[in-house]
């Protein structure tokens, strides 16, 4: 079973995510902060990211270029924002995800891109 | 409701409390950025989190505090009292909602007016300092009339909207090779919520020669706009390449359509079709000229043509045309002799019926119509047809390869970009290109650059279309997800179990507490039956060993509850600051009314007592406090006048004293006068002039809480609801708590509440009344009396007694009970009597007789019983008989 971890300090977000992923049969995971991610994905293996930007304590971005930069995990990364901007799509891009999507989520756009970045064929 | 709104409802009430505690902490330290991040992070959490739900006018609002928040915490806007005033305003109105959702599970289609209102209040703050970037959104609305619609297609565009000038300059632009394109950009409804500023969007398009904005409906009437929704279409000419455009629109390619548009098609002649000589011999002349190539004739004629006819005409302009053809292509015979023979009809071309003879890029333009533009190019080995899914995909990951290389993760980000293309791949069944992308990674990395993969992206993908490269298997984790998974597996052991780090604490619902309580309270008085059980073995089976092997198990069972039990209680503790922390609100926004200054203090909010006590608590102390505010503390001037600081104290502090806690609420204002609280109670009547004079003024000051008193000489809407501390003194002796009062003129009040930590467990007693039996709480009792039938006097057909001096009324507990038995006297005809305390005065209840006092849970009245108002409850026994416990003050 494909295993996604869910970062994001906002608990209905994270909530939100887990109820669709988990209802496709994912393995979910949750971490409420960069910190706590970056403890999670040193002792657990994820398929999947799924990063919000703005958190208390480590936000988003710093997490994933730690992730990608001590090399801890080189697995797909969607950030998930509120902003739009070009701007803040390529500091995300930069910082190592791999897709940037901009909230509201509708429940199909989550589970079609993590099908994709997970390979799983859709029907 | 389901659990994800719950969730959200939970959410954002922490959310909403935590904005209002920031913001009072930003009174105090406007400048501190810190408590500026937080608050805003407040404000986008639930901002984002109630764009899960279908709730417009909450987003709304909190859209624009989000934004307002934003521009304070960069520095854009100051942080001023306004400004927090009209946060706290819109953060009511959330809370609101949030409420009305708990409820209903969804919000009034009323509050649009109210959401509106406050988010402009909201903008209007970020407007007034940064006009240009902000609240841009409402600007659009505004300012749509900037191009004037004239719509009435011709061919399938609307062409000949555009004014001749410009369509002559677009054709030129087309004449000399540039490409030309119809731009139909229909943002989305939300787009602003997604922060698109379309309109910023359409004027900013790269070669823009015109553009022109419609709306999609009819506008509504100003009152029920909405202008956070964006009605718009706005259709655009320019003459950018295709790439350049789909690389402008690149996050809203859904909403784009781009039609190439072969440059004759804009040749529509405009004007006023009537009038004006047409001149058959003008058409035949001209053809002629033009087959036999006399261009400079053909100009000339035209030219003299022209100069006899109103340049308002439809034939005007298409003689203008011409003109402008045979300038730029000598050559098209063809679209001349169009618009020639157009003169004829007064009807412009129908240049895409013409096809054959003028452009080329005709079929483009058919072709363009049916997708929406981005992905329609076929590359070789990968599926025609890219969902819009799979090409951002391809496009993000193109953006990152093209990337600077100087970053110290890039092998990290190579790997990760090969990791989601060959996923992507993979899901849409081309594995075929796998492997090459594998190569092209390895490459990648001993290169320490990302050309190759993006060299092998841009080869099975168009640019500008898609694209991605794969993983090499052999690469270490970040390849394909299986190998990555068994290797990490490998390396770190997966032991989820052992490491797990979750929550220290877990949110339970209330209602499970509640039902642990009872529960537990079931248990108690279960466990109750056991020394029962123990007698009836010995006393009647005569078993007495079984009895005492009873008595034994039930000591065990005994602990293991009462410790059960206390747990459960501490569960149900909760400090005092859930009721303290209304208070700052509270206090700031009522001296702002009143137009007083009041620091308050709080202290001992940690203190913790049961949470029904608490609960209980919220309502009288709200009460006392505003009394202080409104009655206590005087105007600033008058306390300058007093010799008092300007700005006065209100102290509020919970502590616990052994198993009670006492908050005292205490103010430096004017205090009690007792000589008004006196002549007031005289007034009312709640005291006779006999009385008056007997009263000390620890007593006067006390008659605050006679029923019915009100020392306000206005009623405000603040404190004198016409109600009075006497409301306070019943809330707060209904859970078993007394409250004591102190003033001293000129100096200040002083109220001390004593609470019992918990009320899970009630004492009663016990007592007999025609043969049923009745609890009595222990906390009304005073004593208990055996008064001989000879001492019972009767006066004026009641019945009294005199105790230690004192008379004391007598009253039987039957005829209160509407039961018409007399009471029952013992052998030596001494009659059981209940004393009672009720308010000052103590009152004789007459029983049958007394039993034990026992610890009970006690249990509100429900269903048709909760009318009953002589009972303050019941509860089950240990032989499982149910007790009625009486209500003392309502029975008398």
């Amino acid at each position: 079973m494909k295993r996604i971890l869910i970062v994001d300090d906002a608990a209905t977000m994270r909530m939100y995510y887990r109820s669709i992923l988990e209802g496709a049969g994912y393995q979910v995971d949750e971490a409420i902060n960069g910190i706590e991610a970056m403890e999670k994905s040193l002792q657990e293996f994820f398929d999947l990211y799924i990063v919000d930007v703005n958190m208390p304590k480590q936000d988003g971005y710093s997490f994933l270029s730690e992730l990608r930069s001590r090399d801890i995990s080189q697995n797909p990364a969607m950030m998930i924002s509120t902003e739009a901007s070009a701007n803040d799509r390529m500091r995300a891009l930069v910082s190592g995800a791999n897709l940037y999507l901009v909230k509201p989520i509708k429940p199909d756009q989550l589970l079609t891109n993590c099908r994709l970045l997970l390979g799983e064929v859709h029907e | 409701m389901n659990p994800l709104l719950e969730q959200f409802i939970s959410e954002s009430r922490e959310s909403l409390q935590g904005i209002g505690e920031k913001l009072m902490q930003l009174e105090k330290e406007p400048e501190s950025s810190e408590l500026m991040t937080e608050l805003f992070r407040f404000v986008h959490t639930l901002k984002g989190n109630s764009g899960l739900f279908d709730l417009p006018e909450l987003t709304r609002v909190l859209h624009a505090g989000e934004d307002l928040m934003d521009a304070v915490r960069n520095g854009e806007v100051a942080y001023s009292p306004l400004l927090a005033d009209r946060l706290l305003d819109a953060m009511d109105f959330v809370g609101l909602l949030c409420d009305e959702i708990d409820t209903n599970g969804s919000t009034d289609a009323k509050h649009v007016n109210n959401s509106v209102r406050l988010a402009d209040s909201l903008r209007q703050l970020i407007v007034v300092i940064v006009p240009t970037t902000e609240g841009a959104s409402s600007a659009v609305v505004n300012e749509l009339p900037i191009v004037p619609e004239q719509p009435d297609p011709a061919n399938q565009l609307p062409l000949s909207d555009i004014p001749e000038e410009i369509s002559m300059a677009a054709y030129r632009a087309a004449v000399t090779g540039k490409p030309l394109h119809w731009l139909a950009y229909s943002p989305v409804e939300e787009c602003f919520f997604q922060g698109d500023d379309p309109f910023y969007q359409a004027r900013q398009t790269p070669g823009i020669l015109w553009g022109d904005i419609t709306a999609r409906t009819p506008w509504p009437k100003l009152a029920e706009l909405d202008p956070y929704c964006c009605v718009l279409d706005f259709s655009i000419l320019s003459t950018a390449t295709l790439e350049e455009l789909q690389e402008y629109y690149r996050y809203v390619p859904d909403q784009v359509r781009i039609i190439p548009v072969p440059g004759s098609f804009l040749i529509l002649p405009q004007g006023e079709p009537n009038g004006g000589p047409v001149y058959e011999d003008f058409v035949a002349d001209a053809l002629k000229m033009l087959h036999a190539n006399n261009i400079a004739g053909l100009t000339h004629a035209t030219r003299s043509m022209l100069d006899v006819s109103n340049p308002n005409l439809w034939l005007s302009a298409a003689l203008r045309w011409l003109l402008l053809v045979i300038e730029l292509e000598p050559d098209n015979v063809f679209v001349c002799e169009r618009i020639l023979l157009s003169l004829r009809t007064m009807t412009p071309p129908v240049w895409h019926e013409l096809a054959g003879g003028c452009d080329t890029r005709i079929n483009g333009d058919v072709n363009s119509e049916l997708p929406h533009n981005l992905a329609q190019e076929e590359s070789e080995p990968v599926p025609a047809m890219l969902s819009p899914e799979v090409t951002a995909l391809i496009a993000a990951q193109r953006e990152i390869l093209s990337l600077p290389d100087d970053i110290a993760w890039l092998a990290g980000r190579l790997k990760s970009v090969a990791a989601s293309l060959s996923g992507c791949l993979h899901a849409i069944g081309a594995n075929g290109i796998i492997q090459s992308l594998g190569a092209a990674l390895d490459e990648a990395l001993a290169q320490r650059a990302s050309a190759p993969l993006l060299h092998w992206l841009d080869s099975h993908f168009k640019p500008s279309v898609d694209a991605a490269p794969f993983l090499p298997q052999s690469v270490q984790p970040a390849t394909t997800t299986q190998i990555g998974q068994s290797v990490e597996e490998v390396k770190y052991g997966r032991r989820a179990e052992d490491s797990y780090s979750g929550p220290k604490s877990i949110k339970v619902d209330q209602v499970k507490i509640d039902r642990l309580m009872n529960l537990i309270g079931e248990m108690v008085v279960a466990k109750n039956a056991l020394p029962y059980l123990a007698g009836r073995a010995e006393n009647v089976f005569g078993v007495r060993d079984l009895s005492r092997e009873i008595k034994s198990q039930y000591a065990v069972i005994n602990r293991i509850a009462e410790e059960m039990q206390d747990t459960i209680m501490q569960v149900r503790m909760m400090p005092v600051s859930f009721v303290f922390q209304r208070f700052p609100r509270l206090v700031r926004d009522t001296s702002h009314k009143l137009g007083k200054e009041v620091n308050l203090i709080l202290e001992g909010e940690e203190t913790e007592a049961d949470k029904n006590i608490i609960e209980s608590l919220g309502d009288p102390l709200v009460h006392i406090v505003r009394n202080s505010l409104d009655h206590g503390v005087e105007m600033p001037d008058v306390r300058r006048a007093l010799g008092k600081p300007a700005t006065g104290t209100i102290f509020i502090r919970a502590t616990q004293e052994a198993d009670r806690v006492v908050i005292e609420i205490r103010d430096d204002g004017k205090g009690i006068d007792p000589e008004i609280i006196k002549r007031l109670a005289l007034e009312k009547g709640i005291i006779d002039n006999e009385r008056l004079e007997r009263l000390t003024d620890q007593e006067a000051v006390n008659l605050v809480f006679a029923a019915g008193f009100s020392t306000a000489s206005v009623i405000s809407d603040l404190s004198g609801r016409g109600v009075g501390m006497d409301v306070v003194r019943t809330a707060i002796e209904k859970v078993n708590g007394t409250l004591q009062l102190e003033s001293e003129k000129g100096r200040g009040t002083r109220i001390r509440l004593s609470l019992p930590l918990s009320m899970a467990v009630t004492n009663v007693m016990i007592v007999e009344s025609n043969n049923q039996l009745f609890g009595v709480p222990i906390g009304s009792v005073v004593e208990t009396v055996r008064i001989p039938r000879a001492d019972i006097h009767t006066i004026k057909k009641n019945q009294a007694t005199v105790l230690r001096g004192r008379i004391v009324p007598l009253k039987p507990l039957n005829s209160l009970l509407g039961q018409h038995v007399p009471p029952r006297a013992n052998e030596e005809d001494e009659l059981a009597v209940l004393i009672v305390s009720l308010g000052d005065e103590s009152v004789g209840i007459m029983v049958d007789n007394f039993r034990e006092t026992v610890e009970i849970i006690l249990k509100p009245m429900t269903g048709v019983l909760a009318g009953l108002s002589a009972y303050a409850g019941s509860a089950l026994l240990g032989d499982g008989s149910v007790l009625m416990v009486l209500d003392i003050k309502e029975i008398l």
